[in-house]
């Protein structure tokens, strides 16, 4: 009936080999995250345990736990994240359900990408001349939070703002023609909507904040401090400084230390995701289109 | 449901904050700051001062002896490390500031000059060290200063430096370089004593300076000679002290005036037995006989 041409022939080919040459392509993607897993899993797990997780470092830094440098990170991303979401999504909010398409809006657009932009080293500059000298605060916890926070914003506003997006249009148009006002079509409609995509901004923003160096070396984070932060406005040790440090500055550190160091920064990014991924399906089976 | 994950998450972090011992509010922070030779001095002597006064605590870090200088001259830290003496003109800007720095010498450090375990080299005179690490010096090849070096297959040698700012930096370059002379260029500046150490570990060609405390098991050290074919001293914290060994060179930490409270007792316990005992153990020779158990 219908004969291959030799032109169908040659097409069909050229599509193969096209699909395939992206699958090898996709398939390469998963070789450095295997590679780097399984890197530090060999060379740093044998110093997990959790006296390593829980004490504090001994002999100048080359044996002992990291609980310091554990705690500080924490620290420093529980304040950048309670300084960067509100934040972010009350003017993702502004800009996507309130604001017109006007100059304002476009200057503000144009801010956020910009932000985004900046190389984190300028943030530090920044952080150090705003937060640490002019407000005052000092180095400290404070000061290192506010300054990954202005860094990862654009995350969370550009996240948040493709999240309100993707919730149809007829949704709030049926909400307002119930005679519900823009608040309640935000709060009862929307935003329940628009959580899954939000929580995927805000899993992306804790993966940079826990493994950002340049921001927090200048803000907040120290080489060595004997004792656990205890506020805000304390300085702290941090996993991603602390990795930096006994990599490139002890001597005499056994070659598993650094690389504990790293696996446990990328397990404790793996399970703040695996955890925000957890909730973000569970939320999604609840969705109701 | 969702109200008793919320109270969870608050009750697991309050309780994970709160079971911290805590006697935060009398507890007095030290801030000290500068030379990364002196950085992990600095951090032993802070984890051993826990032990001491545990309501004194020291925050160190590092960054080099001009970070630390630069703090002193914007106020921003208690104790300034320096690997060098601050300059009349640095000294004339903290005044400005209102900072008055006060110097103490808390040790010395021999600066070892590092070269690859395949290397034969036994001794290197002041001469030859201007040769290789000097501007116009003559020896670019290892041949060129009679040595053959397995494994060394260019014959080039890769002269291993320090970033500028750095202390260690400046006095090899007036130890050995004399007080005008420069570096040659194209020196490999590295951002850390123990950045030196470990490319020269890995690199047959290579020949750097460091501190003597960041010497390794898989490295040589040179034997120094200030004369060619002269008697030459081996770096180490007996020759330091002595100062028979040409390249040592004191250790400082700066406060803003004579120091009072709790940074006066923290530097005293610096210059005691059991601080410069630390030093010791770290490598470093202590600013004064002493007695370590």
């Amino acid at each position: 009936m219908f004969a291959e041409s030799s032109l169908n022939v040659r097409n069909k080919r050229i599509q193969n080999l096209f699909r395939i040459l992206f699958l090898i392509m996709t398939i390469l993607l998963i070789i450095p995250v295997v590679a780097i897993l399984a890197t530090l899993i060999a060379k740093g797990g044998s110093i997990i345990s959790i006296d390593f997780l829980f004490t504090h470092p001994t002999n100048g830094m080359t044996a002992g736990g990291i609980f310091p440098a554990l705690l500080g990170t924490v620290w420093i991303v529980a304040v950048a994240l309670l300084a960067s979401v509100p934040l972010g999504v009350a003017a993702a909010i502004y800009l996507n359900e309130y604001a017109g398409d006007n100059w304002f809006t476009r200057i503000i657009q144009l801010a956020i990408i910009n932000l985004a932009g900046v190389p984190s080293i300028v943030h530090a500059l920044f952080g150090v001349g705003a937060f640490v000298i002019f407000f005052g605060f000092g180095t400290s916890i404070l000061a290192a939070g506010l300054t990954l926070a202005i860094m990862t914003l654009p995350v969370v506003i550009v996240s948040t703002r493709e999240s309100l997006r993707a919730v149809p249009q007829a949704f709030r148009e049926a909400c307002w023609n119930m005679g519900a006002t823009r608040w309640q079509t935000i709060r009862r409609v929307v935003l329940p909507n628009a959580v899954s995509g939000i929580l995927t901004g805000v899993i992306l923003e804790v993966s940079r904040t826990a493994g950002e160096t340049a921001p927090i070396m200048f803000t907040g984070a120290v080489f060595f401090l004997p004792f656990l932060p205890q506020g805000v406005f304390d300085q702290t040790m941090a996993l991603s400084l602390h990795l930096f440090v006994i990599a490139t500055q002890v001597p005499g550190v056994p070659e598993n230390l650094p690389f504990g160091v790293a696996l446990v920064l990328i397990a404790m990014v793996l399970l703040m995701n695996s955890i925000s991924i957890a909730f973000r399906m569970y939320l999604r089976g609840k969705k109701k289109w | 449901m969702k109200r008793n994950f919320f109270i969870a998450v608050s009750l697991a972090t309050t309780t994970l904050f709160y079971s911290l011992p805590a006697n935060a509010a009398d507890r007095t922070i030290i801030q000290n700051k500068g030379s990364d030779t002196l950085v992990n001095v600095a951090q032993a002597w802070a984890e051993a001062y826990r032990d001491v006064d545990a309501d004194i605590a020291v925050a160190v870090s590092g960054g080099g002896s001009g970070t630390g200088i630069a703090a002193m001259i914007n106020g921003t830290v208690d104790i300034a490390n320096t690997s060098r003496k601050m300059k009349s003109k640095e000294v004339k800007m903290a005044k400005g500031k209102g900072q008055h720095p006060f110097e103490h010498v808390v040790g010395y450090d021999a600066l070892a000059v590092f070269i690859h375990n395949d290397n034969p080299i036994k001794s290197l005179s002041f001469e030859q060290l201007k040769s290789i690490f000097g501007r116009g010096g003559k020896a670019t090849k290892w041949s060129d200063i009679g040595i053959n070096v397995p494994g060394c297959k260019s014959d080039k040698i890769v002269v291993v430096s320090r970033q500028n700012n750095s202390g260690t930096y400046a006095y090899f370059k007036k130890a050995a370089l004399g007080k005008k002379g420069k570096f040659r260029q194209g020196t490999l500046d590295m951002h850390g004593s123990k950045d030196v150490v470990d490319l020269v570990e890995k690199t047959p060609c290579a020949i750097g300076y460091s501190g003597l405390a960041y010497a390794t098991d898989h490295i040589k050290m040179t034997c120094i000679a200030k004369q060619n074919g002269g008697e030459c001293v081996n770096p180490s914290v007996e020759t330091a002290s002595d100062h028979s060994y040409p390249i040592a060179r004191p250790l400082f930490m700066y406060t803003n005036g004579e120091p009072k409270g709790a940074v006066k007792t923290y530097l005293d316990w610096i210059k005691s037995d059991a601080g410069q005992c630390i030093l010791m153990k770290k490598g470093y020779a202590p600013s004064r006989d002493v007695s370590c158990g």
